[in-house]
């Protein structure tokens, strides 16, 4: 909790000092290529003209007028205090992945891309540039989240779901923090001065509360692409910082006697069972939801070879190769959204700060569900699994199964939690086909 | 265009959403049921086939080996 709060403490403290930063022109500049003829220099002017390439140069004397790698104005402090804040902000992603643990397989990526997006002079984020080419080869066209759920669907055993499917309104009711965030944040835009969020800006913001980040950015770019940086940042940091942000509701919310209930064996599932499943999902999403089907679509094809069992083959290749490669081109280009230019906006201090509300209202929303079928189901639901019903599989379960084990050192809760925890992928999905059928 | 309410759009959209999550997990959740009953009663899995007693030790030792890895891997999972 300390660090988070720090982390929080931190930014807002950069925010507070750039608020007054002028937006961006989009002036492109008018430079005609024309090539140069060579000419003779002497030894002092080849040095000077050298250092002048430097970044050091390009610290110590920002120029008015410099454009990025998009051609756009940058201020003054962009080019410089900016660049220096973003760099150190990434310093500070890698220490949360590698000292204390947090998602380090995205944050190390999206770290070093925002390292390399704050390089002065070179460009890497621009057309040409390799994260700009690799941005606009898979996220601008939504390709990688769409991959990352095929993977995630290769990856994912929904038996547990099968074998209790009950457990599935807990997905359900974490939804909550999507739209409980959204009409907050519409308020707000609506009644103060604090900020001024579109419905569609308001919308990929809230999806947030989904703590799913394929789904994150798959609404972002098609709601709200400025905001996208943020809105993936945010995301990935939430579901990193799961283990700090939920257990504090949890025990809010939950007496000890509650969190002691042990819940009956799961049933067996069998194979056919599994088999069919992706292809349910996909006609019920195919009936209900078409704007969902990309996500569902890739999820139960993931999901399916998976079940299979005849392919082995291409699932291995799905829950490891192919989705640790998007992993890291995915982590890459949305670091390149950590460019000061982009981030050190007054929006992104909002967005983390709605991005945070909705993750936990969607964990309180979860377990007070769980409480609520505690009371009128014949077996007994231990309210902690109701938290896993916002997606981040399978970190909230776990957060459900030690916290589960704190109040009880024998109850284990994984595969009870894994049941929600998995429904709130299809869950998050659905809502964000809502969306955006809404936005059609 | 004129003014749009903010507010009222979000309530509606909340409304919505909701409405159609809850709906679409509560269909999955009937056709899930209902499925595993059709399942589990036309098409129950085949109990696993007896091994014969001669090879007895080795296939009890297989059969330890396979459940403590599985025990093992679930922990671990």
């Amino acid at each position: 909790m300390k660090k988070l709060l720090l982390v929080i403490a931190s930014l807002t403290f950069i925010f507070s000092l750039n608020l007054s930063a002028t937006p961006h022109s989009s002036e492109a500049p008018q430079a005609p290529v024309v090539e140069k003829e060579y000419e003779s220099k002497t030894m002092g002017e080849l040095i000077v003209s050298f250092y002048e390439t430097t970044g050091l140069n390009a610290f110590l004397n920002p120029k008015e007028g410099a454009t990025n790698a998009h051609g756009e104005e940058l201020t003054i402090f962009q080019q410089t205090g900016g660049r220096i804040m973003m760099i150190l902000i990434t310093l500070l992603l890698f220490y949360l992945a590698i000292a204390k643990g947090f998602e380090p397989l995205l944050l190390i990526p999206i770290g070093f891309g925002g390292l390399l997006a704050n390089i002065p002079l070179a460009n890497i984020i621009g057309p040409g540039g390799f994260i700009g080419e690799l941005y606009n080869a898979g996220i601008a066209n939504e390709l990688f989240p769409i991959l990352i759920f095929m993977g995630v669907g290769a990856m994912t055993d929904f038996g547990p779901l099968l074998a209790n499917p009950k457990t599935a309104l807990l997905g359900a009711a974490a939804q909550f923090g999507i739209f409980g965030t959204l009409v907050g944040a519409v308020a707000l835009s609506q009644y103060t001065d604090i900020f001024s969020f579109t419905l569609q800006q308001a919308s990929a913001i809230s999806i947030i509360g989904g703590a799913d980040g394929p789904t994150s950015i798959f609404i972002a770019n098609k709601l709200a692409p400025d905001l996208m940086g943020a809105i993936a940042v945010a995301a990935y940091s939430y579901m990193a910082l799961v283990p700090i942000i939920q257990p504090p509701i949890m025990r809010a919310l939950t007496t000890v006697k509650e969190r002691k209930i042990r819940m009956s064996q799961l049933r067996h599932v069998t194979q056919l069972e599994k088999i069919i499943f992706p292809l349910t999902i996909l006609m019920l999403s195919l009936l209900i939801l078409p704007e969902s089907s990309p996500l569902i679509g890739a999820l139960t094809f993931g999901n399916f070879i998976r079940e299979s069992k005849v392919a082995e083959r291409l699932n291995d290749v799905m829950q490891n190769a192919m989705i640790n490669m998007v992993t890291i081109f995915l982590g890459l280009a949305v670091g390149s959204k950590l460019a000061a230019e982009k981030f050190l906006v007054p929006e992104t201090l909002a967005i983390i700060a709605l991005g945070l509300i909705a993750f936990s209202v969607g964990t309180a929303t979860g377990v007070l569900m769980a409480k609520l079928m505690n009371k009128f189901s014949k077996h007994p639901v231990n309210p902690l699994i109701g938290s896993a019903g916002v997606s981040a599989v399978p970190m909230a379960a776990r957060v459900s199964n030690s916290e589960g084990m704190k109040a009880d050192r024998t109850n284990m809760l994984l595969m009870h939690a894994m049941g929600p925890n998995v429904a709130g992928v299809i869950g998050s999905a659905v809502a964000a086909g809502v969306l955006l059928s809404i936005f059609k | 265009m004129e003014e749009v309410n903010l507010v009222s759009e979000g309530l509606k959209f909340m409304v919505l959403g909701m409405g159609t999550v809850f709906m679409f997990l509560i269909l999955m959740v009937v056709i899930l049921n209902f499925q595993a009953k059709i399942i589990n009663k036309y098409f129950p899995e085949k109990p696993k086939a007896v091994k014969s007693p001669s090879k007895k030790k080795s296939v009890n030792d297989d059969e330890v080996v396979a459940a403590i890895t599985a025990a093992i891997m679930k922990f671990r999972s």
